[in-house]
């Protein structure tokens, strides 16, 4: 008895002193950070301690330094935040490859892609692809590098381009989709290649976004494990893919479960397209255990490049730490999506436009801004597009004004009252019959700025009269509930990325309602069922229309979408994260530098610009 | 019993323990009075430092920490003082069942309590939070109280067990007194005080449980509790920030709530166990 007492109090303070602890910037802290959440399991006293506390004990950094392949620190790039488990495979068609293969992110370097992406702009920039024209609505030539070559010597050509895409007509893998809108592709000689679109379906916005999205695969490397494996997707799936040949400046040399890193290729075949090599000879992603594991690293010069959320990331500069972002001021980082939220539009009380407009109204959106995402994002103006250069010339700003809720509580109660929404003894609002809550808003636990964000969702709808409970399941639960409708309110982004497809694309995941799902079977974009034909008609039109034209229908749309409100965009989150400590290399791209080197972490896209740029 | 009141007073522990509590509970119940506050609402910005008007300074959503503070301590004692219940209720029912009827209800109910004993408990707690869909802070106690009672159940069955053959209880059982009656005359009083001793230990353990699950992100939906508060702070980075206040007091707190707790459970025991007493 006295034992189990003694062991409990013992244990209280064990957990004050590790978060004591953590508070330092010491090397050691690291681990004191891995550890302590952890450590309160011992408090339940039947419970072995000891056991869990051991197994926390060793993914801090102590074993990071008996590693073999230790890289000199000024040839190495550090970054973090684009990996945070042991790595799975580097095979790109396998669904959950490692950093630097994962689809979408870091994507120029090892498989490189046709094109480069360049967010400031939303401009394509040559890479494997020197060039590309419609030649008419339905017909896209591509003119290729001549000096492109793999990894392993070979010539790049025409050939691989035509295999990467028809193993998307073949199999079921990451750009399958574009297969919908894309008829054929065929080699014109080895160093160009047409892509036909269907006629029915010839969406230029998507096909566009293809090329600076796919990866290119080596015909003469993964022809050999096709036939190995007989033809089969899951038997490919199964190939590791150890030693991957890109045409990319990167191989792999080396990785375990705390980090991956990659060497140089002194023979790239770019240094005739960018001047030079990279400057880094090695880059080593660690892998972290979670956020402030990284961003304790970050702050104390162990990370170059953090691809993480960062919160009140002017303390580190005001700290006296080398670190910049992208913007010198707030927002800090340029703008890429919008998290939302989304209303079951089946649930009585959320089904009525008025409501959520009312809701919408009641959101402090700075304090989400503030609070959330420590100021990172910008005033909020609610629309289907970005508040970017790039986006908003796609709708009519003026026309779309007199519709764009702000913050404004009196207004919203005023709207309520007017529908005859009348408060119950409890405060909360009755409309017909049906009391205007609990609603439960539903994130995944521990994405703390999405989770901040519906807290307060949840607060500034009280003062409205309608009740909305906050709700933090496990990322499974909350992506299966997404899905399958099984929510009453729930936040997702739509259609995250920067593409040449948005605001195209973000437009067709909040609205388009053919081919989705009745409640309860998986739908995979408009998850709260919305329906209106025109929205349907106007989504079906604008990849095919001239642009002056589809900003007619672009407006036309956002017109809808402000008035039906089936969703509400809470904040402007960067497409990524970009922060950079410059205690090793020095001069990576900032706003206003006349580089027009975009953020996008050094080595995504056109990001990879900044690997040229930077010095020790 | 005045006696025993008398006694327990003269020991410093218990006294310690006591006033801390009662001080703490005080707290509690009057703060709240006095500012009629929402403890949710963000008045401030995130991470401000404790000054004029935020005692404690604001956490990471701006809500005042002191207010928090004071209904993360309610709810987390009410949480521990609902798990203390169930657990020692359980641990008190099987633990008596078991050895006063002895026999194959003994064995039976001795192999559960052991089962219990074995799988660590905290393990279960996670497993269950995991999988319960809707967390209320009443959910999340009565949990930590169904899996908390075997030590109770263990200690208060070797007691009975030991009871069950003195004189007096045989002279019930000869002038025909119902087994229900001799329990609760002949057996209960001589264990009452380890019952009283054991609830408090099971409240201390229940308080320091739901921080546990808590921290691990794991508590109840849409309350205030002192783990609930260590979870946010931790997940908000509030250590990089450097922003101690949002989680040193509420780790203090837990850590003064259960040493009382434990320095009454101290006190009581040298009081009623003889061979401590000195």
């Amino acid at each position: 008895m006295k034992m189990k007492a003694a062991t409990a109090v013992l244990v209280g303070l064990l957990m004050t002193f590790s978060l004591l602890a953590a508070c330092s910037n010491s090397q050691e802290s690291l681990s004191q950070t891995n550890a302590q959440t952890d450590n309160p399991s011992t408090g339940s006293g039947t419970a072995n301690p000891s056991g869990i506390g051991a197994a926390a004990g060793d993914t801090g950094q102590g074993a990071l330094a008996d590693n073999a392949k230790e890289t000199p620190r000024n040839e190495t790039l550090y970054i973090n935040g684009l990996q945070w488990g042991a790595p799975t495979n580097f095979n790109l068609l396998s669904g959950n490859p490692a950093f630097p293969i994962n689809y979408g992110n870091s994507r120029e370097l090892i498989y490189e892609t046709l094109f480069m992406i360049n967010m400031i702009d939303g401009k394509l920039e040559p890479l494997l692809g020197s060039s590309y024209t419609w030649t008419d609505d339905k017909t896209l030539k591509i003119e290729l590098n001549k000096y492109a070559k793999w990894s392993d010597g070979q010539p790049f050509t025409s050939d691989d381009v035509v295999y990467t895409y028809k193993l998307g007509q073949k199999y079921e893998i990451n750009w399958t989709s574009y297969w919908d809108y894309i008829q054929d592709v065929v080699a014109d000689g080895p160093h160009a290649v047409t892509i036909t679109l269907k006629p029915d379906n010839p969406n230029k916005l998507t096909v566009t976004e293809s090329i600076e999205l796919i990866p290119m695969l080596p015909k003469h490397i993964w022809e050999e494990i096709e036939k190995k494996a007989g033809n089969d997707l899951a038997a490919i799936r199964k190939e590791f893919n150890a030693d991957p040949v890109g045409t990319g400046p990167y191989k792999i040399y080396f990785y375990n479960d705390q980090k991956i890193t990659l060497i140089r290729d002194d023979n790239y075949w770019g240094q005739s397209l960018f001047g030079k090599l990279p400057a880094p000879k090695y880059i080593t992603h660690v892998i972290y255990k979670d956020n402030a594991a990284g961003d304790l690293a970050f702050k104390n010069g162990q990370v170059d490049v953090s691809q993480q959320f960062t919160p009140q990331v002017w303390k580190m500069w005001e700290s006296g730490a080398p670190v910049k972002t992208y913007l010198k001021d707030a927002p800090y980082y340029l703008p890429g999506s919008m998290p939302s939220i989304f209303f079951n539009l089946s649930k009585k009380g959320l089904d009525n436009a008025d409501v959520r407009k009312a809701i919408a109204m009641a959101i402090d959106y700075k304090k989400i801004s503030q609070l959330a995402m420590s100021g990172y994002s910008a005033d909020m103006k609610p629309s289907l597009t970005l508040d970017t250069p790039a986006e908003s010339k796609f709708v009519d700003q003026d026309a779309i004004r007199p519709l764009q809720w702000t913050t404004d509580v009196k207004a919203a109660n005023e709207l309520l009252d007017s529908i005859g929404a009348k408060k119950g003894k409890d405060g909360i609002r009755v409309l017909n019959g049906q009391r205007l809550g609990p609603y439960d808003i539903e994130c995944p636990y521990g994405w703390s700025d999405w989770n901040a964000a519906l807290e307060i969702v949840a607060q500034s709808a009280k003062a409205i009269g309608i009740e909305i409970r906050t709700k933090f399941p496990e990322a499974p639960v909350w992506n299966n509930d997404l899905q399958t409708g099984k929510f009453d309110i729930i936040m997702n982004t739509p259609a995250g990325s920067v593409t040449p497809a948005n605001p195209w694309s973000r437009a067709r995941t909040i609205m388009y309602s053919k081919g989705v799902a009745p409640i309860g079977e998986m739908a995979f974009w408009n998850w709260g069922r919305y329906k209106n034909d025109r929205a349907d008609e106007i989504i079906d039109q604008i990849p095919t229309a001239t642009d002056e034209e589809a900003k007619a229908l672009y407006t036309e749309l956002t017109k809808i979408w402000l008035q039906d409100v089936p969703s509400i965009p809470l904040m402007y989150r960067p497409w990524v994260f970009y922060t950079v400590n410059e205690s090793v290399w020095k001069g990576f791209p900032v706003d206003g530098d006349g580089s027009n080197i975009p953020p996008q972490i050094a080595m995504d896209g056109a990001g990879i610009k900044a690997l040229y740029k930077i010095t020790n | 019993m005045t006696h025993s009141v008398r006694i327990l007073l003269k020991s410093p522990k218990f006294l310690i323990g006591a006033i801390a509590t009662l001080l703490m509970l005080a707290l509690v119940v009057i703060y709240p009075l006095v500012n009629k506050s929402d403890p949710f609402e963000m008045k401030a910005l995130a991470f401000q430092p404790p000054g004029s008007g935020l005692p404690l300074g604001s956490d990471n959503f701006g809500r005042d920490l002191f207010l928090e503070l004071v209904y993360g301590i309610r709810t987390s004692v009410a949480v521990g003082l609902i798990a203390g219940l169930c657990a020692t209720a359980i641990g008190l029912i099987i633990g008596l069942a078991s050895g006063y009827v002895g026999g194959w209800i003994d064995n039976v109910l001795t192999a559960v309590t052991n089962m219990f004993i074995v799988i660590p408990s905290f393990i279960i707690l996670i497993l269950v939070s995991v999988s319960v869909n809707s967390r209320s802070s009443l959910v999340v106690a009565l949990i930590i109280g169904l899996t908390s009672w075997p030590w109770t159940a263990r200690a208060v069955r070797a007691q009975t067990v030991s009871l069950r053959n003195r004189d007096h209880v045989n002279l019930a059982k000869i002038s025909g007194h119902s087994t229900p009656r001799i329990i609760a005359f002949e057996i209960l009083p001589y264990i009452a005080s380890y019952v009283v001793m054991a609830f408090i230990l099971q409240v201390a353990s229940g308080i320091l449980a739901e921080a546990s699950i808590s921290m691990l992100g794991l508590g109840p939906y849409n309350t205030i509790s002192l783990g609930i508060m260590m979870n946010w702070a931790l997940v908000f980075e509030a250590p990089v920030s450097g922003a101690w206040w949002a989680f040193i007091p509420a780790a203090f707190a837990i850590a003064v709530i259960t040493f009382s707790l434990y320095m009454m459970n101290t006190g009581m025991d040298e009081i009623f166990n003889p061979k401590i007493r000195s």
